[in-house]
């Protein structure tokens, strides 16, 4: 996993680190991080007014161009622990692909596992799958268009 | 009721593209992944949406509230020098699957505006089997308690705060 993030990373400047704050909400910053090749870690700088505290935190990487399109993401579920100063060290625990990670097969995986989420939530509360209406959307594109 | 904020935070709202939109997973685990929000002036309040193949956003929101959306990249926006804006809120994201795009035309004819390419997604029927999921939504509502903002997205300086007064 450790490997996977490195590579990932590389295509990024600027990711996401998110903690919680000491009123239990999320509390996201954009920061520029040191990779810690021993520790399989990541160190940060986190200013004091964050008042983020120690404890489960994730880190995600995103971008896309003008037209927001060349969608691709990435986020790293794990932890956030103060190890001096405004220093502190994420240590990821797990990988989860977002948009145009894995190129072409892996969009593909990406649509069919969300297809079968989407079946999943519908199965569970007993409803039809239900039709889209096709029609409209399209009306709304053509507005868009003009 | 709207907290106080200035035009160039309320353009950012209007204006980005994205933010990167944190619930909180069961284990306590804040979840980032981007969003597309839509900022309503009248009561301050952002709505979003998430499909059903990615329901976790729901689940985590159904469980605990607390959320945030960080407004920190321009890109596509047309902002220059534009501030970091950071939304600490309560959500709310009731279980009704939607599929008509009534009353909301014109957050839809936007995205496709700024995402033109999107409309690949309905152009043939193979396409449609494909992706039909992805316009099963759940409608999200965030209500700010608390906003952040750093100007010329400075994220290393203390931001100003705007918060709302609860009573009672």
């Amino acid at each position: 996993m450790w490997a996977e993030i490195r590579r990932h990373l590389r295509g990024f400047s600027s990711p996401v680190l998110t903690g919680v704050d000491g009123d239990g909400y999320p509390i996201s910053i954009r920061c520029a991080l040191e990779l810690d090749e021993t520790e399989q870690a990541l160190r940060v700088s986190l200013p004091g007014w964050t008042g983020i505290r120690p404890g489960p935190a994730s880190l995600l990487c995103h971008g896309h161009n003008d037209l927001l399109w060349d969608l691709h993401s990435f986020l790293a579920r794990g932890t956030l622990e103060p190890i001096g100063g405004e220093t502190w060290v994420f240590r990821p625990s797990r990988l989860v692909p977002g948009m145009g990670i894995g190129g072409l097969a892996g969009m593909a995986r990406f649509a069919l596992a969300k297809r079968r989420a989407a079946r999943r939530y519908l199965q569970r509360r007993g409803l039809a799958r239900p039709k889209i209406d096709w029609a409209q959307l399209k009306t709304v594109q053509a507005k868009a268009r003009q | 009721m709207a907290l106080p904020i200035p035009a160039e935070v309320e353009a950012v709202f209007r204006e980005f593209r994205t933010c990167e939109f944190s619930t909180l997973a069961a284990d306590g685990t804040p979840i980032t992944w981007p969003m597309l929000p839509f900022y309503r002036a009248s009561t301050g309040q952002f709505m979003t949406t998430t499909s059903i193949g990615l329901p976790d956003k729901a689940f985590n929101i159904r469980r605990n509230r607390r959320v945030s959306l960080l407004f920190s990249d321009a890109t596509g926006s047309g902002l220059f020098d534009a501030p970091a804006v950071l939304v600490q809120g309560d959500a709310v994201a009731p279980d009704e699957v939607k599929t008509s795009i009534g009353g909301f035309e014109n957050e839809i004819a936007l995205v496709y505006r700024r995402q033109p390419a999107g409309a690949r997604y309905t152009r043939n029927a193979a396409m449609r089997w494909f992706s039909d999921w992805y316009f099963m939504r759940l409608e999200i509502t965030v209500t700010p308690r608390r906003i952040l903002w750093w100007e010329h997205g400075d994220l290393s300086s203390a931001p100003t705060v705007v918060e709302a007064i609860h009573v009672g």
